[in-house]
This record gives structure tokens, C-alpha cells and sequence, in this order.
């Protein structure tokens, strides 16, 4: 077991994006954890390749989702079109109601990612990396500085904050690109492949703190690791070839005796019930 | 603001953090002092041929009026300073964005609240600023030759403005070269190719005799001529509204190439 991050002694994400960070953590106690998504009919193509065919898919606010698959299914396409890097090509798809498509600035301020390994500068220090991170998200002054140092300790950074970042080991950047996610604590965290590249330990640490976050914030955990989704995820979604192939509590998507046959698209011979509409959900 | 001011102060820390930028800035000194004492000492065996003999039908002592330090080292200079500056500037440009999307940091930087405008301006600014440092850098030989020429002042800021506004829009050029493709070898090349083609037209405007429009259009579009008219020491509105219009083209360009990619991919 690899060592522990430091507990979680931000303030819950609160209230509204646009409020200053201030007056977020004083209506801690009053605002709902997390985002609501909600994809209907989501259509990815690229050219003649269906990357993502008519996904239908509702992700509970404070929920941990685990978007399963094998590489090409189209979890990455489906974050990419949650974040409004990508346009969808048809199909509807909200975050709190916002279209990532036609207001991707409104998205991504409920937003945080954390990219696959070393997606990150190389040619910065750590704290400058963070300080660059802070500022595009709308921190500044005293609140900056007092948030870039609590993810230095909250994610161990201390030995390593005045580093340059191309020099760290994969386990401290992903633990960098983790601090940048969370410098103003977003309702809406999304997790490309965090385990991927790692040593087992390095893993295990990473592991350790996505747990902390669970029920804090929406997050979206996209991976093709079957035990990293049932420590992490409480719900999850299998994709093969850009359709959804299962969804449900993921002790019972995974509990199968061949959930890789999941992976190869074969649907379950007894599927999980589906997730209620989003109305009975509200 | 404080988005704009984090990405400009990012940008100037990865540019700076690069051996690129200072082999660029130290280039660009070096080419540009060489030049200058190259054509100094020309212009000096030529001041001391003028001066020891009577070759070229000349008497003895005299000097020609066209051999002065203006005509002979000045213009020269700043000509060929602007024709390598060709050679120079994509190599700073070629991975302000190419390099982003190469290393996949593109993706951390459009998932900011930073808009596809602020980006593409913040790196715009970063890039502007950079080469015209470079350009005050390489002008000190030059201001010399001004200043001990016996042109003036007047002369000094129009030639450094009209050296500047050159640096700016070949590196516009580059941006937009490096905004469409992952590829830092394909961004230097493809800057080198357009601006060498839009360097000058001029030797195009004899075909064209039959079509005077078109031989206007292709002779509006060049660079060099542009340029040339600040060395002189002439500032014109019509130049200063041509180095603009690239400059905002080229940043148009730039800001559809992002917009592009979310269709793409």
C-alpha cells in the first residue's frame, strides 16, 4: 500500500461557478455536490469512423462514474465532448444544463481535468505550473497562493515544488496534474487514464486519493482497468466501438464471470436494471 | 485579465525556459553584426580605392556621393537583415502551438476557462513581444550606421518600426503555420515557404503588363516593398495598415485553426 494522501480539508465545492472563492466556501453547507450530465443520442464521427454511435448515458450529481472500455471504445471522445474540446457530430449532451458545444467556457468552469501521464509542461516548475493553472481559472492574489500551497501538501508536493516538472517521475506529475484539477475545488472532476504508466505503488497512491474525492464531487473516471473501477467508481458504463454496451452499480456490472467479455461487446446474458429516467432522479 | 495575464506569463516561461529562444536572439545578434562589419569593411577598402587612385575615371582623392555609409552599409544591411530574419523567425514559431499539441498539453490548456481567443492572443503577444526584442537587439549596429551617418533620429525609429512591424508579421505568419499542424518540422517549413512567397512579387509584374489590376494586387501583396519604405525613412499609412491586416489575418487564422480542431479532432 502506498502511502496516504493528505486528507481533504478544502471546503466542498459550493455554490454557483461565476461566485468569487470566497463566498463559495461560505454557502459550503447549503449547494449540492457535483454536476449533472446528460447525453442523449451522442454521435461522434471522424470521416467515415463512428467514434461514439447514439450514447445515452445520465451522470448523477457527487456520483463516481467509471467509463469502462478497451482502447478505441470511445471514452475518450465521450470526455472530450464533455469538456468542449470536441463538437458532437449529433445528439444532445448537457453539463448542469450547459451545452459543452455552444458554451464550453460555462462547462469548464464546473470543470477540472487531469489528462493522461505527463500531459503536462515539462519546461515548468511545479509552482509555476500551478500559479498558470490558478490564474486560468480565475484565482488570484492571497486566495492563489493560499490554494497553490494547500495542493502542494495536499498531494505531497513539498519536496518537489520548486522543480521543474520534466524532471519528476510519472507518479509526482500525475500528482501535479491532480493539484491543478483540484487548486478551486470544481463540482466537476474528469480522470483520463490516472493509473496509466505507473509503478503499482505509484498507482496505489494516485487510487488512494480519487477515493478521498468520491460523494465530493462528480467524477468521471475513464479507464480500462476493471479493479481501479470497482475500488473508484460506483457506477459505471462499458463502450465497445463507440456504443454502449452496459450500465449500472458496478458491483454488478463487473460481478459477472466474464466481465472482459464486456469488453468485447458481448451485452450481459442478465444486464444490470437501467438507470432511472434524470426526471425521477431530480 | 487574470486568465490573459496567467497564459502570457506561461508563455514567457516556456519560451524562456527553451535554448531555442536564446540560440534564436543570439543568431539573430551575430547574423545581424556580421553583416554590418562585412559591409563596413567593404565600404572601407572601397573609401580607400577611391581615395589612393584614380581608377574609375575619378581624380585622386575624390568620393562619388553615392558612396556613403547609408548607401553602402546601411540599405544593404537592413536588406539582407530582413530576408534572413525569414530564416530566423519560424524557428521560433514553429512550436508555440505545434509543440502543445505534439506533447498533448493542448488539451489541459483548452479545458481552462482561457477562451480560444485569449489563447491564441496570448501567444501572439508572447511571440510579438519576443522577436521584437530580438529586433532591438540586432538594430544596434545598424542605429550606428544611422547615427554616424548623419541621417537622425527620425530616421532611426522608422527603420526600427519599419524592422519590427517585418519581425512581426513573419512571426504571424509562423503562428498560423504552427496553429495547423502538430508537426514543428511542418510548421518551420511551411512558414519558410510563405514567407518567401510573400516576400516579393515584383519579379511577376512584367508577365503582367497586359493585366495592370492584377499586377497591382500581386505587387500590394508583397512584403519587401513595404519594408523598404521604412528604411527609406518614410512611414505611410498604407504600410502600417498592410503589416496590421496580416497581423489580424493571420491571427483570424490562427483562431479558426483551434476552432477547427473541435470539429476535427
Amino acid at each position: 500500500m502506498g502511502k496516504r494522501f493528505r486528507g481533504d480539508d478544502v471546503t466542498t465545492r459550493t455554490g454557483s461557478p461565476g461566485e468569487g472563492h470566497e463566498a463559495r466556501d461560505a454557502h459550503a453547507e447549503a449547494t449540492p455536490t457535483g454536476v449533472r450530465i446528460e447525453a442523449r443520442g451522442l454521435c461522434r464521427r471522424f470521416g467515415d469512423h463512428v467514434a461514439l454511435d447514439g450514447l445515452d448515458l445520465s451522470i448523477k450529481p457527487g456520483e463516481a462514474f467509471g467509463l469502462l472500455g478497451a482502447n478505441g471504445a470511445g471514452k475518450t471522445t465521450f470526455i472530450r465532448l464533455v469538456t468542449g474540446v470536441l463538437l458532437p457530430s449529433g445528439g444532445h449532451l448537457t453539463v448542469d444544463g450547459h451545452s459543452p458545444a455552444s458554451d464550453p467556457v460555462e462547462v469548464r468552469k464546473r470543470l477540472g481535468f487531469v489528462a493522461e501521464t505527463s500531459r503536462i509542461y515539462p519546461d515548468l516548475r511545479v509552482r509555476a505550473f500551478l500559479r498558470f493553472a490558478g490564474r486560468a481559472r480565475d484565482l488570484s492574489g492571497p486566495t492563489l497562493e493560499r490554494r497553490i500551497e494547500h495542493a502542494i501538501g495536499r498531494f505531497r508536493l513539498e519536496d518537489v515544488a520548486d522543480r521543474w516538472i520534466g524532471q519528476l517521475s510519472k507518479g509526482y506529475q500525475q500528482r501535479v496534474s491532480l493539484a491543478q484539477a483540484f487548486l478551486d475545488d470544481p463540482p466537476l472532476v474528469i480522470v483520463d487514464e490516472p493509473t496509466s504508466g505507473l509503478d503499482p505503488l505509484q498507482q496505489e497512491e494516485v487510487r488512494a486519493v480519487l477515493h478521498e474525492l468520491r460523494g465530493k464531487h462528480t467524477l468521471i473516471l475513464c479507464t480500462h482497468d476493471l479493479s481501479e473501477a470497482r475500488e473508484l467508481a460506483e457506477r459505471c458504463a462499458v463502450l465497445h466501438k463507440g456504443r454502449l454496451v452496459t450500465e449500472g452499480p458496478t458491483a454488478t456490472v463487473l460481478g459477472g464471470a466474464d466481465p472482459l467479455a464486456l469488453f468485447r461487446g458481448e451485452a450481459p446474458a442478465d444486464p444490470p436494471p437501467p438507470s432511472p429516467p434524470l426526471e425521477a432522479v431530480r | 485579465m487574470t486568465r490573459f495575464y496567467g497564459l502570457v506569463q506561461k508563455e514567457l516561461l516556456v519560451l524562456f525556459a527553451s535554448p531555442l529562444a536564446y540560440i534564436v536572439l543570439a543568431l539573430v545578434v551575430l547574423v545581424a553584426g556580421l553583416l554590418f562589419f562585412d559591409h563596413l569593411r567593404a565600404y572601407n577598402q572601397i573609401l580607400f580605392l577611391f581615395q589612393t587612385s584614380t581608377m574609375g575615371g575619378f581624380e585622386s582623392g575624390t568620393v562619388p556621393d553615392h558612396i556613403n555609409l547609408r548607401e553602402t552599409v546601411f540599405f544593404p544591411v537592413m536588406e539582407n537583415l530582413g530576408f534572413i530574419l525569414i530564416g530566423l523567425i519560424p524557428m521560433v514559431t514553429m512550436r508555440v502551438f505545434a509543440e502543445e499539441r505534439a506533447r498533448g498539453t493542448d488539451e489541459l490548456l483548452t479545458t481552462t476557462r482561457l477562451t480560444a481567443a485569449q489563447i491564441v492572443a496570448g501567444k501572439f503577444l508572447v511571440t510579438h513581444a519576443f522577436v521584437v526584442l530580438a529586433m532591438l537587439a540586432s538594430f544596434v549596429y545598424p542605429a550606428m550606421a544611422i547615427l554616424q551617418g548623419g541621417v537622425g533620429m527620425q530616421h532611426l525609429v522608422s527603420v526600427f518600426a519599419g524592422l519590427s512591424l517585418l519581425a512581426v508579421s513573419l512571426s504571424s505568419i509562423g503562428l498560423v503555420c504552427s496553429a495547423f499542424t502538430k508537426s514543428q518540422f511542418m510548421a518551420v517549413v511551411s512558414s519558410w515557404a510563405f514567407c518567401f512567397v510573400l516576400w516579393d512579387w515584383s519579379w511577376l509584374t512584367p508577365f503582367l503588363r497586359d493585366a495592370p489590376a492584377l499586377a497591382a494586387i500581386v505587387d500590394g501583396i508583397s512584403i519587401h516593398p513595404r519594408y523598404s519604405v521604412f528604411a527609406e525613412g518614410v512611414v505611410r499609412v498604407e504600410d502600417l495598415v498592410y503589416f496590421a491586416g496580416v497581423v489580424a489575418v493571420s491571427y483570424a487564422a490562427a483562431r479558426f485553426a483551434l476552432d477547427w480542431r473541435r470539429v476535427t479532432g
